[in-house]
């Protein structure tokens, strides 16, 4: 009996804790209001950062509109209404933000102090509710070229310092374009419905849906079966089975790209050029295009892709020699190889097709040819990208890069800056040519920077360039415009799918819809249906046409672009575009004193914290001195 | 006199019957009664001498890229000459793989792993449950109690997801694979063992063991154990098939064995995608995972059927 009792009331005991354990999460994971949340907790609510837990909520307006932005005006008359009730607000909240960010008589401006950051930026300012004037601390011929990266999208003030500061932003994009976000279903589907008040040619599906699958496999048989419309990186041996399908297209990816073989010159014994030349040489380049990449593929005898002007300036990659490549390997030190490990993620890019094989046939390559024994380690996609871009791997790794902008900044800049510790230390005899060749708006004049720039590229090799890589989408035959472009996102409102709904099956899910701090094509994609940059790349070029900028106007040494925005524009939350919703989208990207130019984590706007693209084609604000 | 000569040949009769039926024999005669446990043991003695003999099986190095060395294509379909295959091309049984290396080569060089595996990890596995199960059963108490307890707690996980969270802080690679996939499969045979042991420690010859001043290790090792043996032996036939693969899919995971280590698994997850346009870099490797498992639950089976007494006469 009494041990029965004592049962009892140790039953009761368990049931009272986990009651309580059960009791204190509820209000957690139901506040609204923020306030008692932390960052985390609010970035991870899903109810409280999406749409649907508004539109649930009873006190609500059942208007959609005013579910969808608690703060911004709940009709159309408060939201055009322009700054009249949230100035006040906005002034405050945007002293608040910190940072070179300053509103002055209703117009933003960010101003660096001076040049000396040695960015592009001297002050990026709204000179009216339509007008922004950006002052250059050096000329950027790329300017209109990289103005329409959709890493660098615009959306409303309001929306930035709200949803930014409580890290609802990363899941909840607010733009101009010509889709909106209905809803992101994790690990499954990211719903998009046509913007009726888009301020360009309406699209042609209602709703444009986009999945994800890794193998590419599993998106061809997703497409054969019609459960898709177009997919993403057909797999190399499947080129012949789609163009042999008469129910299906073949979409070529006109994309210029780069796979490369990276190395940290900050280990041993990649520290020594020699070894890295001796590499250079022992590496059958075009077997490897031969066997592993598509028809079309090419041999990469520069980074830069020959496509882009001034991209293939200077003298090509060294041919390859294994006997010449071992007898310098020995007098380097090593006759007999070393051992190290080639790291990579197994994500299908058009550069890299098969990650796994590829590197199975690197690493049979540098044993044969050269006796280095090489483990192979593959890694997710995040870590990697991270230890990487930090110069932590210490061994080879695969990696690639997809043109942003066609202009060799793009490949060539990114990743031999000063800044870009990716392959251990910068070398200044790659990094002074390329900045001087950046500034020259001629590229007659900029060619033979470039051409030192490549040979000092050769000479050190701080990586091997492999191939730039053939790829293509797919699509079901009766989907009219089916495309890629060579620069940017596909256009998902000029594809017309025969059932309304266009279907795209990516490779990957997007990481976050906050474009301004992600890196990867499948993140650019979706967002770039739903948030506009000031210009736009053309669907079958890499030339630049109006977006919210009706036109980017340069002076005439290239020191001053003043672009004269569209108006008349009104984001999805039905709030009016201006000249305001520029510099503060610019603001959080480029000042790394602005509070928001932060990780989710860290009370910022970001997902990473890194703004990586604002940081290398523009250079960062206020960045803090880097510690020895 | 007569009856005298009539009993002695049936005193002897009895006594050669009682010496030829051992143990063992009976044991053996009752598992080659059972078709399913012969072909179990012909495909294992088959992949044993497959392993062994792989280098004058395989016509290639299992790592040996043929690009340039024949005139072959990426993931190539199977070249049989006896089914029709240009004799002019070189033949390969099971095509190629997506490294351009020559796939029946890998299967049987893969036969290594997985025997290698399976007997490592189930040794590890028989070694540490027993000697836990034995503790445990012999000991009693508060020892039995935190040993018992560690066991639910290991048990209570899936296996395969257990050996994942192990290989996941290990690292990925074949021996942390092995590591693994034993520590995973231990709870199993402490159980069996202790159960043994609970089962015999009271019995009188025990008993008479201890009365005699025998020392606790002498009594596990001298008269509880070998009882134990039996159903260990069924266990560990199972748990092979079991550990087999499980590693299979830690190395489809790529967690397991690392290229260019021609492993099943491996195989199977690096070329998973090709299941429509190279379907023989999935088959074979399936194929060989699946008759080795089969080989050892049929073997397994067949032993759990000789060796259990109820059975007998059957």
């Amino acid at each position: 009996m009494r041990s029965r009792r004592t049962l009892a009331v140790l039953l009761l005991l368990l049931v009272m804790l986990l009651a309580a354990c059960g009791g204190g999460t509820t209000p957690e994971t139901t506040d609204e209001s923020g306030e008692g949340a932390t960052t985390e907790e609010t970035a991870t609510d899903e109810e409280a950062a999406t749409d649907e837990e508004a539109m649930t909520d009873e006190e609500a307006a059942t208007d959609e509109e005013a579910a969808t932005d608690e703060e911004a005006a709940t009709d159309e008359e408060a939201a055009t209404d322009e700054e009249a009730m949230s100035e006040d607000e906005g002034m405050m909240d945007v002293a608040s933000l910190g940072g070179s960010l300053a509103m002055d008589n209703e117009l933003l401006s960010l101003k660096a102090d001076g040049c000396d950051y040695g960015g592009y930026f001297e002050s990026i300012e709204a000179t009216d509710a339509n007008t922004v004037v950006f002052t250059m601390c050096k000329p950027d011929p790329a300017f209109e070229a990289k103005v329409a990266f959709e890493g660098f999208g615009i959306q409303p003030m309001e929306h930035l310092m709200k949803a930014g500061s409580d890290g609802s932003l990363l899941e909840n994009p607010i733009g101009t374009g010509p889709y909106k976000l209905d809803s992101w279903n994790r690990g499954e589907s990211v719903i998009l419905t046509a913007n009726e008040d888009y301020w360009g040619e309406a699209p042609a599906d209602p709703t444009l849906v986009f999945r994800w699958a890794e193998e590419g496999a599993t998106r061809l048989l997703e497409l054969q079966s019609g459960q898709v419309d177009q997919i993403a990186f057909l797999s190399p041996d499947d080129f012949e089975t789609v163009e042999a399908d008469a129910n299906l297209q073949l979409v070529p990816n006109l994309n210029p790209n780069i796979f490369y073989l990276g190395m940290t010159n900050t280990f041993e014994p990649f520290d020594n050029p020699d070894v890295r030349k001796a590499i250079a040489m022992g590496i059958d380049r075009q077997r490897l295009v031969d066997n592993f990449y598509p028809e079309g593929s090419e041999v990469a005898d520069y980074f830069t892709p020959c496509s882009i002007p001034n991209g293939c300036e200077g003298d090509a990659w060294y041919d390859f020699n294994a006997e010449d490549a071992k007898t310098m390997l020995a007098e380097a030190g090593y006759p007999d190889g070393f051992e190290t490990a080639i790291y990579y993620r197994d994500v299908f890019r058009v550069y890299l097709p098969e990650p796994p094989l590829v590197a199975v046939e690197l690493q049979t390559q540098l044993k044969e040819n050269l006796g280095i024994t090489a483990e192979i380690i593959p890694m997710e996609s995040g870590p990697f990208l991270e230890e990487v871009s930090a110069g932590r791997i210490e061994g080879f790794y695969l990696l690639g890069w997809g043109a942003d902008y066609p202009h060799p900044t793009n490949f060539l800049d990114y990743h031999f800056s000063k800044d870009n510790p990716q392959f251990g230390d910068p070398f200044p005899e790659i990094y002074e040519k390329l900045t001087e060749a950046a500034q020259l708006a001629s590229a007659e004049e900029a060619a033979p920077l470039y051409a030192e720039a490549n040979n000092a590229i050769r000479e050190l090799v701080p990586m091997v360039p492999i191939a730039h890589g053939a790829a293509a989408d797919a699509a079901g035959a009766s989907v009219q415009n089916a495309h890629t472009r060579p620069f940017g996102a596909i256009l998902g409102r000029i594809v017309d799918s025969p059932d309304d709904t266009f279907v795209y099956m990516q490779s990957a899910e997007p990481i976050s819809l906050y474009c301004g701090d992600e890196t990867d094509g499948e993140t650019f994609r979706v967002c770039g249906q739903i948030v506009d940059s000031l210009l736009a790349y053309g669907l079958d070029s890499g030339d630049t046409e109006p977006s919210l900028a009706e036109e980017c106007v340069g002076n005439e040494d290239g020191t001053e672009w003043t672009c004269n925005l569209r108006q008349g524009v009104v984001f999805h939350d039905g709030s009016a575009f201006d000249a305001n919703d520029v510099v503060m989208s610019y603001a959080i990207g480029l000042d790394a004193a602005n509070s928001l130019h932060a990780a989710a984590e860290a009370g910022g706007a970001g997902n990473s914290g890194a703004f990586e693209y604002w940081s290398y084609l523009w250079g960062l604000m206020n960045a803090p001195e880097e510690s020895e | 006199m007569s009856t005298a000569t009539v009993e002695e040949p049936t005193v002897a009769k009895i006594g050669s019957n009682v010496k030829a039926e051992s143990l063992w024999a009976v044991t053996m005669r009752r598992f080659f009664k059972q078709r399913n446990a012969i072909v179990g043991t012909i495909i294992l003695l088959i992949l044993v001498l497959t392993a062994i003999f792989a280098p004058y099986i395989a016509p290639y190095d299992p790592i040996q890229v043929l690009i340039g060395v024949e005139d072959v294509s990426r993931r190539e379909k199977p070249c049989v000459h006896l089914l029709g295959c240009d004799p002019e091309k070189s033949q390969h049984l099971m095509g190629i793989d997506g490294n351009v290396r020559d796939q029946f080569s890998r299967i049987v060089y893969g036969s290594r792993y997985s025997l290698l595996i399976g007997f490592t990890t189930v040794s590890f596995a028989i070694i540490i449950g027993t000697i836990l199960g034995a503790i445990a059963g012999y000991a009693g108490g508060i020892t039995e109690d935190v040993i018992m307890r560690m066991m639910d707690v290991l048990l209570a996980f899936p296996s395969l997801l257990l050996a994942i969270a192990i290989v996941a802080v290990l690292g990925p690679g074949l021996q942390n694979t092995l590591l693994a996939v034993g520590i995973v499969t231990i709870p199993q045979y402490a159980r069996i063992v202790r159960s043994s042991v609970l089962s015999v420690k009271e019995q009188e010859y025990v008993e008479a063991s201890r009365a005699l001043g025998a020392s606790p290790f002498h009594i596990l090792r001298k008269r509880i154990l070998p009882n134990s043996l039996t159903p260990l032996i069924v266990a560990a036939t199972l748990g092979i098939a079991t550990a087999i693969l499980d590693a299979a899919a830690l190395s489809f995971l790529g967690f397991g064995a690392q290229p260019p280590a021609p492993e099943w698994g491996a195989m199977l997850g690096t070329e998973r995608g090709q299941i429509f346009s190279a379907p023989h870099l999935v088959f074979f490797p399936g194929i060989a995972i699946s008759l080795t498992v089969l080989a050892f639950n049929l073997l397994g089976d067949g032993l759990r059927d000789a060796l259990d007494p109820r059975l007998k006469g059957k």
